[in-house]
């Protein structure tokens, strides 16, 4: 690792400024599982490192007027074990409970899971899924936006909006109805444990009372350089009567769209067209049993 | 760079360290404070063999800064015998023979006591989910599963 100075801010504000003064070359630090191991193999090698754990105000998990509300330096683990989001929330329960290994989930942050936006980002899929808002707070103030304007980055060096002093502080989304509503998460990888995502597909799914879909989200890790949308899916299953046999019917589309955007990448698209399949199958089976609509038997 | 001074609780006794910034907590309860019971492993979370009990909860060193550790409750492998003598768990890792190359042990043992100080009689699954953080390629990881439940036989 190479020199840096380090500061440990006890309040937000503080952090904030500290970040600002020191923008030029600064990295902040919370659960450390990403950048603990860049310094150590310097390909990170920032002038001043700004530890953000003693920030409890950001360690949150509350829902208000509908509105789950997380804040950055809550952990993975912390997620995984909320029994609202266990029960109302099941694409960010499964996302969270399966993220590394308990070790890992012990110390990494949503926050950090969002504001890295790795490509097989766990949280990121499922918060996506979610169509969740962040919210970015810096010495100029506060902005809020939808992740999907946040994850407009310019590639490899900047992966999203966020400036060098500004914070992620909150990911936010709506408390899903259960009776109407249900959420998804399954992912595929080499291992059950201490494991990144090959595929982790994610998807919210509204029906009426008489079953008919009135929304669909479906989106998917690691198949991208974001959580790959797919909007010609979720326009066939709106407005028809929510059923396996339907959802199965997105399937090719689901594999030439897989298909298509990952050519220049032979190597694992021949695998991940299939694959992709497999997984939004599990999550289709997972979204009509807990609507009550299905059970499906593989 | 300007040295810090590190703050904590190590196997229940308060330290100060004073440390470069730059240095892992592994780095400075090994090399700082001679606790070389904190194994190194991948130097990258993967393996679970530098775990060490951080405010209650198992966690890989070698993923906090030295720095992060101020005002924590630190617990390694020296901190868990009693009196000199194997505590509960790591006598039923004794008996049950779970131990070859030995390597990985201390994350091991570290890890099964953080799963019994909160969960004194989990189920089998829970000890294979608590445990799966924890690489060991010597074993098959069975007999790993059964010492620990040996231990939680006994709590």
């Amino acid at each position: 690792m190479r020199p840096f100075d380090f500061y440990a801010p006890a309040t937000v504000v503080e952090a904030l400024e500290l970040m600002h003064q020191h923008k030029e070359n600064v990295a902040v630090i919370a659960g450390g599982t990403d950048l603990v191991l860049e310094l150590n193999e310097r390909k990170a090698n920032p002038a001043v490192v700004i530890d953000l754990k003693k920030l409890k105000e950001l360690d949150y998990i509350r829902v208000e007027e509908g509105v789950v509300r997380i804040g950055a330096l809550t952990t993975h683990a912390a997620i995984a074990a909320d029994r609202q989001i266990e029960k109302y929330v099941r694409v960010l329960h499964e996302a969270c409970r399966q993220v590394g290994s308990p070790q890992i989930r012990n110390l990494g942050t949503i926050g950090g899971n969002l504001a890295q936006s790795s490509v097989a980002g766990d949280g990121l899929a499922a918060c996506v899924t979610l169509d969740a808002d962040v919210t970015l707070r810096s010495v100029r103030g506060e902005r809020r936006m939808k992740l999907d304007e946040f994850l407009a980055g310019e590639g490899a060096t900047r992966r999203n909006i966020l400036a060098a002093d500004e914070l992620l502080t909150e990911v936010s989304f709506a408390l899903p109805d259960i009776r109407h509503t249900a959420t998804a998460f399954y992912k595929l990888a080499k291992r059950k444990s201490l494991a990144i995502s090959v595929i982790g597909g994610g998807m919210v799914a509204t029906v009426d009372d008489n079953g008919i879909c009135t929304y669909a989200r479906m989106r998917a890790g690691a198949l991208g350089r974001y959580p790959m949308p797919f909007p010609t899916c979720e326009a066939h299953l709106v407005g028809k009567k929510l059923t396996y046999a339907t959802m199965l019917e997105t399937l090719p589309i689901m594999h030439d769209q897989v298909l298509e955007a990952n050519k220049s990448r032979p190597w694992s698209v021949f695998y991940k067209k299939e694959s992709v399949q497999g997984v939004f199958k599990k999550v289709f089976a997972d979204v009509l049993h807990q609507l009550g609509l299905e059970e499906v038997q593989e | 760079m300007n040295k810090i001074t590190v703050h904590c609780t190590v196997n229940h006794k308060p330290v100060s360290v004073e440390i470069e910034p730059n240095k892992r907590l592994l780095d400075m309860l090994r090399v700082n404070l001679g606790l070389t019971s904190v194994k190194e492993g991948c130097s990258e979370g993967e393996c679970g063999a530098c775990t060490v009990i951080y405010n209650g909860e198992p966690v890989t060193s070698c993923c906090i800064l030295a720095g992060q550790a101020e005002g924590a409750d630190i617990i390694t492998l020296e901190g868990v015998s009693v009196d000199g003598k194997p505590d509960v768990v790591q006598q039923a890792f004794i008996e049950s023979g779970a131990i070859q190359c030995g390597f990985c042990i201390p994350g091991m043992i570290l890890t099964a006591e953080a799963l019994l100080m909160k969960n004194p009689h989990p189920t089998m699954e829970q000890i294979k989910e608590a445990m799966s953080g924890n690489l060991c390629r010597c074993t098959g990881y069975k007999k790993i599963e059964e010492a620990v439940a040996l231990a939680a036989s006994r709590m």
